[in-house]
């Protein structure tokens, strides 16, 4: 539901000089910014950013503090975070997707759990946007996917009242809180592509996912699926996870080209791989009701068995989302959820 | 001299308000919603029984919704509507 419009208040705010220091002072008095140096959003990088776009057209409703998410908003939020205009589809699509109810956003962003939203970028967009799916696409030295990451951190905080210790109450929080955006690595898939898998037939597409930063799989050795895949298995069932007392959430599997392409060689498919994490990434029920007074167990999990008895991690096959990413090298990683959102894979606009 | 434009967008409206709280207690139903964090239960209920001493309310009703980060089921809402005239809920980690 998108609240009747409010009065458009996008505000003027006059600066001394141009300066990267004037305007990060002037942000931080307004509690505004992630810390990091921005680029000044003046009308002219906002105008170019929006590209003809209806600067008041509404994309969604951002909780806790439920400001609109207009298309000028999230071009002044991919001015400061450093954005190239082409990506801004990629953002106003990012945001779209969050805004759907099934990712609990308002859940998400006030929740004491660190979870962020991971943006993945799927299909032909990702080299024509020039985002990163090789070498390092987790982390630092790709403008699309640092910016685009960085824009969303600061869509939820300035729009959403996101900010620390306010309407973001994460006890610790978690470094992917300042940019969360890998890309899809289809040319170094055996499988079809994520989005596609998903029923999304466009050309290129953006997930939304959100969950915890990724828990490093490390294999060099291991030469069929299984072997392998008993690694992720092992890094998903963990007692410290959420997934292990709500057990309804989605676990997000980013395997690297090479561990992919072993268990592919092993002729498994991308419904092997979740059937067979679904069935070993289990923890003894005895532990279990050992460490959680509160379970968010289906009742067919709550029914009585042996204490020995292994429960997954999540209730279905499908919750595990398999989808390839990185370089050369075998490392793998598995990103748990906060267990009480779901994931939204839209097609990109104008896709 | 240089001119920014604000990143916050214009507020929207929340999409609901907490109903107005009673003047007076007395006869009403009280409710308890447990959100379901540890310790909810035993939290909000003390808290009601107390409220109910104090002021000659009622505790009638003690109900539970999946988890603390989702609304609570329609048929949960529906029969708290029904049954109680004041709700106490609410509990964090």
């Amino acid at each position: 539901m998108i609240p009747a419009a409010a009065p458009e208040t996008s505000e003027l705010i006059a600066l001394a000089d141009d300066t990267p220091e004037t305007l990060l002072e002037a942000f931080a008095a307004r509690g505004w910014g992630d810390g990091l140096p921005l680029v000044p959003p003046t009308e002219a990088r906002v105008a170019a950013m929006l590209d003809g776009g209806d600067p008041d057209e509404v994309v969604g409703v951002i909780p806790p503090r439920f400001g609109l998410a207009t298309r000028r908003a999230l071009a002044v939020n991919a001015v400061l975070a450093g954005c190239a205009p082409p990506v801004f589809p990629v953002l106003a699509t990012a945001v779209r997707a969050l805004c759907h109810p099934e990712v609990n956003l308002q859940g998400v962003q006030s929740t004491t759990h660190p979870v962020a939203p991971l943006v993945i970028v799927h299909g032909e967009a990702v080299t024509r946007l020039g985002f990163n799916a090789g070498c390092g696409t987790f982390g630092p030295g790709t403008r699309a996917n640092a910016t685009l990451g960085r824009a969303v951190r600061l869509v939820l905080m300035h729009v959403g009242g996101a900010i620390p210790g306010q309407g973001d109450q994460a006890t610790q929080g978690q470094p992917s809180k300042y940019a969360f955006c890998i890309a899809e690595n289809a040319a170094h898939s055996p499988w079809e592509a994520y989005h596609r898998s998903c029923g999304v037939e466009a050309a290129s597409a953006v997930t939304v996912a959100c969950c915890e930063n990724p828990h490093n799989v490390h294999d060099m050795e291991s030469d069929h699926a299984a072997r392998i895949l008993l690694k992720v298995a092992s890094a998903i069932a963990s007692l410290g996870s959420n997934d292990a007392c709500i057990s309804q959430g989605e676990i997000f599997v980013a395997l690297c080209p090479e561990h992919a392409a072993t268990i592919a060689s092993s002729g498994w498919s991308r419904r092997d791989v979740q059937t067979f994490l679904y069935e070993r990434a289990r923890l003894p029920r005895g532990e279990l009701l050992a460490a959680f007074r509160q379970r968010r167990w289906r009742p067919w999990m709550q029914a009585e068995a042996p204490e020995h008895t292994l429960l997954p991690m999540t209730e279905h096959p499908d919750n595990y989302r398999v989808l390839v990413t990185g370089g050369a090298g075998k490392h793998s990683a598995v990103l748990p959820s906060w267990g009480m959102t779901r994931s939204c894979t839209l097609p990109l606009e104008g896709s | 001299m240089t001119h920014v434009l604000s990143p916050e967008g214009p507020p929207g409206t929340v999409p609901r308000a907490l109903a107005p709280a009673p003047a007076v207690l007395a006869g009403l139903r009280l409710g308890v919603l447990d959100n379901r964090k540890p310790n909810a239960r035993l939290l909000l209920t003390t808290l009601a029984e107390r409220v109910a001493a104090r002021t000659g309310a009622r505790l009638v009703l003690v109900t539970e919704k999946a988890n603390a980060a989702v609304r609570g089921e329609a048929e949960v809402l529906a029969r708290l509507r029904a049954e109680a005239d004041v709700i106490i809920t609410g509990s964090g980690d």
